[in-house]
């Protein structure tokens, strides 16, 4: 096990740097689909395998590629130098980002953490599946949250589809034209 | 020594405790943070901010694996996190097409016009 956190611990860090650090857009976008394969594993760590699954397919599949249409669509040719892709903030924003870290860091570790213990988790999918559902007992709240949800999912697919959509009679993308 | 060794072989089997996932969490949801601070091209912000619900999902499902009286949903709340971000990612995205599409930049800098 202790190889194994390591390991994952070393792929979502590494990559999650790698996103924040690396001049190509795209390198961003593969970089970020490791990391979330990175925590994808340490689902399964932590007796979540269905959770695992969906993080694969979702993450590592569907918003990846969203991204990557994403990133076809709205990139010139740019000169790829730090100075063009990171602002102005950069050691400002390294200190906050590395005291917002060490503080959560701090406070995690300072509690104590003695009365628990591994093991807790859903490991079988149908237990996960009644808990969304709210059928098993103390998992009522998941009746709403799950709906809620659901009509949130379908409000954001309309609304993608309205806001991306050219209007009618606007003529040429202007991405496209040149 | 087959004592030493078998201490070393026992802590490598070990589980690692529940600081360690949290720590590796907040580590992340700095990372992510970090990138939406400093950089410029909108996508790249979307990427860090995803980060960020990562780590935080790396901790719901931590507290629910080691809990005694969570009952496992934490994994739920995950389950929901996951919809929400994807939604956002298809909202977000179809904002930063639109905001290309009327001025051919994706550079947040650059978008000042509702600027006081």
């Amino acid at each position: 096990m202790t190889i194994a956190f390591g390991f994952l611990t070393g792929m979502v860090l590494v990559s999650a740097l790698g996103v924040v650090i690396s001049r190509n857009v795209v390198h961003s976008a593969l970089f970020m689909s490791g990391s979330f394969l990175g925590i994808s594993g340490f689902f399964v760590m932590l007796n979540a395998p269905a959770l695992a699954a969906f993080q694969v397919l979702i993450y590592v599949g569907a918003v990846t590629v969203v991204i990557l249409f994403g990133i076809m669509f709205t990139q010139r040719p740019q000169a790829r130098r730090y100075r063009t892709i990171i602002n102005r903030q950069f050691w400002a924003g390294l200190l906050v980002a590395t005291g917002v870290g060490a503080f959560l860091s701090y406070v995690l570790w300072i509690e104590d953490w003695s009365s628990t213990a591994p093991g807790n988790g859903p490991r079988e999918v149908s237990q996960l599946g009644r808990d969304l559902l709210g059928v098993s007992p103390g998992s009522e709240i998941f009746t709403l949250l799950y709906q809620v949800v659901s009509v949130l999912l379908l409000v954001a697919i309309v609304a993608a589809i309205v806001v991306s959509r050219r209007k009618v009679g606007a003529g040429v993308d202007r991405g496209v034209e040149e | 020594m087959p004592s030493q060794v078998q201490g070393v072989l026992d802590a490598l089997v070990a589980s690692p405790p529940l600081q360690a996932y949290l720590i590796v969490g907040a580590i992340m949801f700095a990372i992510g943070a970090w990138g939406v601070l400093v950089r410029r091209n909108a996508v790249v912000i979307f990427m860090c901010v995803e980060l960020m619900i990562n780590g935080v999902n790396l901790t719901l499902v931590a507290f629910a694996d080691f809990l005694p009286n969570a009952g496992g949903l934490g994994v739920s709340y995950a389950v929901l996190v996951l919809a929400i971000a994807a939604a956002e990612i298809a909202v977000g995205l179809a904002i930063v097409l639109a905001v290309f599409r009327s001025r051919r930049t994706v550079n947040v800098d650059e978008v000042t016009s509702m600027r006081g």
